[in-house]
């Protein structure tokens, strides 16, 4: 599991080159991603559910990048871009192709709406933070 | 002030904001913020993720309105960040409306990593990916030569000026074709699934969806479609390079063609 943390966050560093990322910031944008990745990783191993996972790591990756840019005061974009990519159902659309190939329309189907799943996920702990600090903001 | 220079930087501002990918709301409130520095009755700002209008009015000037048509879309938060900082001190008052904008043409186009770097970093994100999913060192090598084989891919794709789905098809096709043939005859016993979704994390659409859900939430629904949309025909351009170098893989080594 450090292994698989580690990797996160290189990845997302990584990632950071492809997308410009502001040199200062490279740490903590793939510091953010590796404390998401573990998040998700620890929620599968105590509940079993991608989906849950998915939504409970974006919503820290989402929290973490609104409260670092308003210390930074930077765009939210930076972080956020970089530190949602590790919950991205890259390997769902994979599973979802893959079984379709090997003509298994019920495995299939069932990662098709896995992809969904973790999409709305994502979606919806986006939703929840960006107004939660909108609120917050206007007093 | 000078109200034309005024409105020219801020649709600048506002232009390589939207060409790098921002939000909706941000480059609306970007340009607005520096449009009232001129103290005139209106100024508005339109921004849809095509084109940019803007315009300053008042009773004593005749309105200036500035359209700019947006064609490029690409991902470079390094120019978000500073065109946020100009516009912050802008409006601070820390800079003049024409040091503005010559800072502004300057990081038009500012790269802050070299071509090398970011196939390095293609690289990386296949190898490190491969391990975040528990590959092992095996699979993780075999992951460098795929990244490297995608990070080509791309180039070439780039430098050919293939569209969008073709691009993505193509460089999904690549990968997972070289992954499969490594898998069978350079080093047996790879994780070839494990390998093929991290190589494809270059190529999925996670920031441009992730934007799409908070041009939604802003109510900019004309460009939270649009981006969603885009996001969805990436998807399905990877699914289907995948799966066409899958089918084909299978056929070539004597089993069906899907």
């Amino acid at each position: 599991m450090i292994l698989q943390t580690i990797g996160a966050f290189l990845a997302v560093i990584s990632f950071s080159l492809i997308l410009e990322l502001p040199k200062k910031h490279l740490l903590l944008a793939g510091g953010i991603g590796a404390a998401s990745w573990l998040s998700y990783l620890l929620v599968v191993a105590a509940v079993d559910s991608v989906t849950t996972a998915a939504f409970i790591s974006s919503l820290l990756v989402a929290l973490s990048s609104h409260l670092s840019a308003r210390i930074f005061k930077v765009p939210v974009t930076v972080f956020l871009v970089a530190g949602i990519l590790p919950s991205v159902p890259g390997a769902s659309i994979y599973r979802c192709v893959s079984y379709m190939i090997q003509n298994n329309t019920d495995l299939s189907s069932q990662y098709f709406v896995e992809t969904l799943q973790i999409s709305g996920a994502i979606a919806m702990a986006i939703f929840i933070t960006d107004s939660l600090f909108r609120l917050i903001q206007k007093k | 002030m000078n109200d034309k220079l005024l409105v020219e930087t801020a649709v600048l501002a506002g232009e390589i904001m939207l060409i790098s990918g921002a939000e909706i709301y941000r480059v609306e409130n970007t340009i607005d913020h520096m449009l009232r520095k001129a103290g005139r009755e209106t100024a508005e700002a339109i921004v849809f993720s095509t084109g940019i209008f803007a315009s300053l009015n008042d009773s004593t000037i005749e309105a200036i309105t500035v359209a700019r048509r947006v064609t490029i879309r690409s991902t470079n938060l390094y120019r978000i960040y500073l065109v946020n900082d100009i516009s912050r001190r802008f409006c601070e008052e820390q800079i003049t409306v024409y040091e503005a904008y010559e800072k502004l043409k300057e990081i038009k186009n500012i790269v802050q990593y070299h071509r090398r770097v970011k196939d390095i970093g293609v690289m990386g994100v296949a190898v490190f990916f491969t391990l975040l999913l528990g590959g092992s060192a095996k699979d993780c090598l075999a992951a460098a030569v795929t990244g490297a084989v995608l990070a080509g891919a791309m180039e070439v794709s780039a430098k050919i000026r293939l569209n969008d789905f073709c691009a993505n098809g193509f460089c999904a096709f690549l990968l997972a074709f070289i992954t499969l043939l490594i898998g069978k005859w350079v080093i047996p016993g790879i994780n070839s699934d494990m390998i093929i979704i991290g190589a494809i994390m270059p190529l999925v659409p996670g920031v441009i969806f992730t934007t799409a859900i908070r041009d939604t939430l802003n109510g900019d629904y004309a460009s939270g479609a649009a981006r969603i949309l885009e996001a969805a025909v990436i998807a399905l351009s990877i699914a289907v390079g995948v799966g066409a170098a899958m089918g084909l893989f299978q056929w070539g080594i004597g089993g069906r063609l899907i």
